[in-house]
């Protein structure tokens, strides 16, 4: 009886699930295995040639630059995040409630919108570069982006508090007691750091990292809108496929591709000795 | 009790919808194409309700039409390629002429093209060409050429339209080819051409290029004519050329998809657009090249005089239309990755 209500109880999330995640996942998988008609359409066959078109060199790089784009957005990521929680972690709780919350708040607004707010900002004639040159930091305008460096102040920006969350929830559990214990038995601030702090935060590490490296790949609308179209994600090249070489079943394919590689770093985790209860961590 | 309340809920939800008896046509178009003045006084005028979803591309329009319920969109917009394409996968039907009084009004310039030769399946609506446009107070050289743009002192100064045809073929018409070229030696000199290019450019894209010359971000730009003639308007030291290599255009059509549901009001809707009056609001609003007869009797000087809008008929026909090149299109999937 306890079980059937627990379930009644869950049923809008698992009609959810269904409906919108696992049904669209199976027809993505499904499509992937079809041939393209040329016009947009599908021929419905059995065939691992969309997958083995992933290998091809000209696509192998693209996958390579995303991912090398995504590994240093995490670093930076890190970098920032980890300070800031620490800092956090150091306020009373009610003022840490505050500032985790002020971290979540800009997901009110879509990204999109956001993304369009970095333009104004950034560009020739935008804000910052008003300001740099009118307080003479400056001769001409900096380009901050179509190029690079857009595409990496738009990705660290919004992929932040994916980083942020796990992050904090890792730092705020650790016990203030052990640390007093590591200070106690000799420890200096560098080997407390490395020996007690870090490996206690390390799934939440890697937990933001996953959290983060997903979307950096797939992001589409950064590169376009800040780095100018000119550089190729795994995102654009996916939605290439769908809204432009009319390709649905390859688009699919690289869809799935990414999917199982998320899982293959799920299981290397696992591997490593990370527990499956702190990824689902905060 | 709770169980209760939310099944009325889902079935207020399910039935709300469902009840409405009053005239509609559903339209999907281009965003951006027809301003909203135009529906209003279309649905004041027939006591029709226009549902108007709009998409950005000629795939998106595809990918709605066909993965649609048969019978959701009375009226589309598609361009040549994809009215021939959507012929081939029977997704719009023959058009009844004897429906539309303003049938004569369309220039006979823009019918009877390759992929609709007969236009059986397809009206134009507008046309539009790609061409070169800079800014004659920063560029003091005459460019007259896509291979003047190669000049390594332009660098970061040049927008593309973020369309992978369009700027290959504009590569392929550089070395003296058909746009369409599909050899793949041809396509490796474009891919090297475009590398060279690429130097010189600050970013592609395709919803609005203009804003970028308007800014000044950029100083050359390869984009639409109306693209062009809108940012004329705000920067007067800009210029517009028709490269002396080619140029690449396209026509924007009326087309009833199979299924329709309310193909008499989507004949209404066509009739109107196709007055005059209501076609010189639109192509006013939205610069590109008119194809209506009746319409040019009314339009102002500053459209007129625009060469990036008004181009000449004659001017017209030596563009080259994108076509459709089957399983090649993997070639031109590939060149674009490597240029990115």
């Amino acid at each position: 009886m306890k079980n059937k209500s627990k379930f009644l109880y869950l049923s809008p999330i698992i009609i959810y699930a269904i409906v919108l995640i696992l049904f669209p996942i199976l027809y993505i998988l499904f499509l992937s295995f079809q041939t393209n008609d040329n016009y947009g359409g599908i021929i419905y066959s059995l065939t691992l040639n969309n997958y083995i078109k992933i290998f091809d060199i000209v696509y192998l790089r693209v996958l390579f630059k995303s991912a090398s784009i995504a590994f240093i957005t995490i670093v930076i990521c890190i970098l920032i995040s980890y300070p800031f929680c620490i800092f956090i972690s150091e306020k009373k709780t009610n003022v840490q409630k505050i500032l985790i919350t002020l971290v979540m708040v800009p997901f009110l607004t879509n990204s999109l919108i956001r993304t369009y707010g970095w333009i104004v900002l950034l560009r020739k004639e935008g804000v910052f570069n008003s300001i740099l040159q009118a307080l003479n930091i400056c001769d001409g305008p900096i380009s901050f982006m179509y190029n690079n460096l857009g595409v990496f102040i738009g990705l660290v920006y919004t992929l932040l508090p994916f980083m942020i969350l796990p992050v904090y929830s890792s730092v705020s559990k650790i016990d203030k007691k052990v640390l007093e214990a590591s200070k106690d038995l000799g420890a200096n601030a560098y080997h407390t750091f490395t020996k007690v702090i870090l490996p206690q935060t390390l799934p939440g590490i890697f937990n933001g990292s996953l959290m983060v490296f997903i979307p950096a790949i797939g992001m589409f609308f950064i590169a376009d809108l800040l780095g100018g179209g000119k550089i190729m994600l795994v995102g654009n090249l996916i939605k290439n496929q769908f809204l432009v070489s009319r390709n649905w079943p390859f688009g699919a394919a690289i869809s799935i591709f990414l999917i199982v590689i998320t899982f293959l770093l799920v299981k290397l985790y696992k591997k490593t000795g990370g527990n499956m209860d702190d990824l689902g961590g905060f | 009790m709770k169980k209760i309340i939310l099944c009325i809920t889902l079935l207020l939800l399910l039935t709300g919808c469902t009840q409405d008896n009053k005239e509609v046509v559903n339209i999907l178009n281009w965003s951006s194409y027809i301003p909203d003045e135009v529906i209003r006084e279309f649905e004041k005028e027939y006591g029709i309700k226009v549902n108007y979803s709009t998409y950005s591309s000629n795939e998106e329009c595809l990918a709605k039409l066909s993965s649609a319920k048969e019978g959701t969109y009375d009226l589309v917009f598609p361009s040549d390629y994809m009215i021939e394409l959507m012929i081939k996968r029977d997704l719009i039907q023959k058009i009844d002429k004897s429906k539309l009084n303003n049938l004569e009004n369309i220039n006979y310039n823009y019918l009877n093209y390759n992929y609709d030769y007969y236009n059986e399946y397809s009206l134009p609506f507008l046309a539009a060409s790609v061409v070169i446009v800079y800014d004659s107070e920063k560029i003091k050289d005459d460019i007259t050429s896509y291979n003047d743009l190669l000049d390594s002192k332009y660098k970061g100064e040049i927008i593309l339209l973020d369309d992978q045809r369009v700027v290959i073929g504009m590569a392929l018409m550089a070395l003296g080819y058909d746009m369409n070229d599909t050899d793949s030696d041809h396509l490796e000199e474009a891919k090297e051409w475009l590398l060279k290019l690429k130097e010189n450019v600050k970013a592609f894209d395709s919803d609005s290029p203009k804003t970028f010359m308007i800014s000044k971000e950029t100083s050359i730009g390869v984009i639409w004519n109306a693209e062009a003639a809108l940012a004329m308007e705000e920067n007067k030291n800009l210029k517009v050329v028709y490269p002396s290599e080619g140029f690449s255009v396209s026509i924007d059509n009326f087309a009833i998809p199979k299924g329709a549901k309310n193909i008499d009001n989507a004949y209404l809707f066509i009739d109107y657009i196709l007055e005059g009056k209501v076609m010189q609001k639109i192509i006013e609003a939205y610069p590109y090249k008119n194809v209506n007869l009746e319409t040019q009797n009314y339009l102002s000087d500053t459209y007129l005089d625009n060469n990036a809008s008004n181009i000449s008929d004659l001017m017209f026909s030596t563009g080259s239309f994108v076509e459709n090149i089957g399983d090649k299109i993997e070639l031109y999937d590939k060149v674009w990755a490597e240029i990115k």
